[in-house]
């Protein structure tokens, strides 16, 4: 269809239909007869295109729906509601078709074979994406030229640590140059430096092979350093969708304000410059008191993204008086 | 298809990683066997012939350890893998893999079988063909023996599939497999050769696919009676290949329809 896009999702949403558990010994019993199942949305009317090459951060807290929606674009879940299209093809109807086109890393689980060396998962991922030998030769030495692949090939899984690990399956997910590569927490447990390189890894990987990714993470810094763009849902719906310097001016221009006062204290001042400006504030303070040093910082993407959801969650908790069918937040999918 | 035998050399390396598996593997059947003669020592002690149901005790032991040998050469543990997977939600990454699940399934794991062919049935079957003194024969009934054994094979996968895909649905296994287990044991021969059960239940177990899986290569093997090329194994044969094409068909209906209802579990 869309040449263009990689992926257009069209007022998708998903219901899960949940047994009513009882407590107790007497409601276990009970819940086997039971068939008082209630209807949980873990996704509602979430509508989004994404062009070819973008790599898209998708935001939200647990449980918003982030790993549902993943699911029904890798085509392992069938969405209840909605058209979806992943390259031009419905991806559950066809998900080995659908499979040979996209690269999955789930941060908590490997898809590589778990006593085996590396290079072997390497060769039989070769033979099951059918990936022809010129391909293959032309991934693993750009592999080669970006991280030091040698010391992993021959190591198994097993004895790898969880860096190495992670690393190895951003590697595999790349292998048969897919055009979409999701990556649902991939930097989840690392450590600083292994961080970087993974950023590093996936930026220049998104760069020279043009693929698409899609990057679920907790971690803002994984955001600021990849992502151009970014798409926030809560509670199934989604609350956002925007580049990222416009995500900083979400809630008008925030800007920290650091003064340092006397008896060595610190004071931090939130400023919302559309309302007001930061001499103001200052010079509200030299009125009460002596300045030793003042510092001006940019709202961190962190400290944004803290209070979308934050807000979001006042915001239904609100709601939630009249609309009972969004309080089951235990479901975690 | 050179997928699937890459698949299948995985496996076979992956079990040869195991070395201390393969020796306690080896060493759990040989104490198992030494119960399994000293039990059946007793049933025929205390019988008052010497032949008991048509076997002797020769016989039978021949043909426990050789069941007992073929059980370990065709098991598979998906219920186990699948649900194990099921839970932990990385089923998710194999239901992403560009192939046909089920076949994906089966060559993972016939790497496995390989290793245990010539691991265990191999080397029992070579004790026992010395032991046996002449009472084995090796001519044709050995190439019988192949394709029975390879329409076992399909067998045991199709009915394993069959009980993972409940799993799918349930969410825990333990029970659902020491079901299984029991009734495939019992059922195909693998721990009572069937001539010891009785008359009634024998008839109806012969129609069933479970004796197919150990008890109809066993029989070719040892050339019991209508099971030779003279009278019977193309029946025999055929009932494993009917079984097989009805347990692959409804196995494979039933996984793609359970499969589009799934909901992985975590993430």
């Amino acid at each position: 269809m869309n040449e263009e896009k990689a992926i257009i999702m069209k007022n998708i949403g998903k219901d899960f239909k949940v047994l009513n558990r009882h407590e107790g010994l007497k409601g276990s019993i009970k819940d086997l007869f039971s068939r008082d199942y209630n209807i949980v949305t873990a996704v509602n009317d979430i509508s989004l295109e994404i062009p070819k090459g973008q790599i898209v951060g998708y935001l939200g807290p647990n449980g918003a729906g982030k790993s549902t929606t993943i699911k029904m674009m890798t085509g392992v879940l069938e969405p209840t509601r909605g058209e979806i299209l992943v390259n031009g093809c419905v991806p559950y109807k066809n998900r080995a078709k659908n499979a040979e086109n996209i690269g999955v890393v789930f941060g908590q689980r490997s898809q590589l074979w778990w006593s085996l060396p590396l290079i072997e998962s390497f060769r039989l991922l070769k033979e099951i994406y059918l990936i022809e030998d010129d391909e293959y030769e032309e991934m693993i030495s750009l592999y080669k030229s970006l991280v030091n692949l040698e010391p992993l090939l021959h190591k198994t899984v097993r004895q790898m640590s969880l860096g190495q690990r992670t690393l190895s399956d951003i590697l595999a997910a790349f292998l048969h140059n897919p055009k979409v590569v999701f990556l649902d927490e991939p930097t989840i447990g690392l450590d600083v430096s292994m961080k970087a390189k993974i950023r590093d890894l996936i930026r220049e990987l998104n760069k020279r092979k043009k693929t698409t990714v899609i990057l679920t993470t907790h971690d803002m810094g994984d955001v600021d350093a990849l992502c151009e763009r970014i798409v926030i849902i809560d509670h199934g719906r989604m609350i956002y969708d925007n580049d990222i310097d416009h995500l900083k001016s979400y809630f008008g221009s925030y800007r920290t304000l650091k003064l340092r006062l006397p008896g060595d204290k610190w004071v931090e001042e939130l400023i919302d410059e559309s309302k007001t400006d930061a001499m103001s504030v200052i010079s509200e303070y030299q009125k009460k008191s002596k300045i030793l040093d003042i510092k001006l910082e940019e709202i961190s993407t962190e400290e944004v993204i803290k209070k979308i959801y934050m807000g979001e969650t006042v915001k239904n908790e609100k709601i939630s008086g009249i609309d009972n069918s969004r309080d089951d937040k235990d479901l975690a999918i | 298809m050179k997928k699937y035998l890459a698949l299948t050399i995985a496996g076979m390396t992956r079990t040869l990683q195991f070395r201390l598996g393969i020796l306690v593997t080896v060493l759990g059947n040989l104490i198992y066997m030494t119960l399994v003669y000293y039990l059946w020592k007793a049933i025929y002690a205390s019988s008052p012939s010497q032949i008991v149901n048509g076997m002797t005790f020769t016989d039978t032991i021949i043909y426990l350890v050789l069941a007992t040998a073929l059980f370990n050469f065709l098991d598979m543990y998906i219920v186990w893998e699948l649900s194990r997977n099921i839970q932990s939600g990385a089923i998710c990454l194999d239901l992403l893999k560009p192939v046909n699940y089920r076949v994906y399934m089966f060559f993972s794991f016939f790497g496995d079988n390989v290793m245990s062919f010539f691991l265990t049935f191999l080397p029992t079957f070579v004790v026992v063909y010395f032991v046996a003194d002449g009472k084995i024969d090796l001519g044709l009934n050995l190439i019988m023996f192949a394709i029975s054994v390879a329409f076992a094979l399909l067998l045991n996968f199709s009915v394993e599939m069959l009980v993972a895909t409940i799993c799918l649905y349930t969410e825990s296994t333990w029970g659902i497999n020491i079901v299984k287990e029991s009734i495939v044991l019992l059922f195909s021969g693998a721990t009572i050769p069937l001539v010891f059960f009785p008359e009634g239940l024998r008839t109806v177990i012969g129609y069933l696919p479970f004796r197919c899986i150990y008890d109809t290569p066993l029989n070719i093997l040892l050339e019991k009676p209508g099971y030779t090329l003279d009278s019977g194994i193309w029946s025999m044969i055929a009932l494993q290949a009917v079984w097989c094409i009805i347990l692959s068909l409804a196995g494979r209906a039933f996984w793609n329809f359970s499969v589009r209802r799934i909901t992985v579990n975590g993430g």
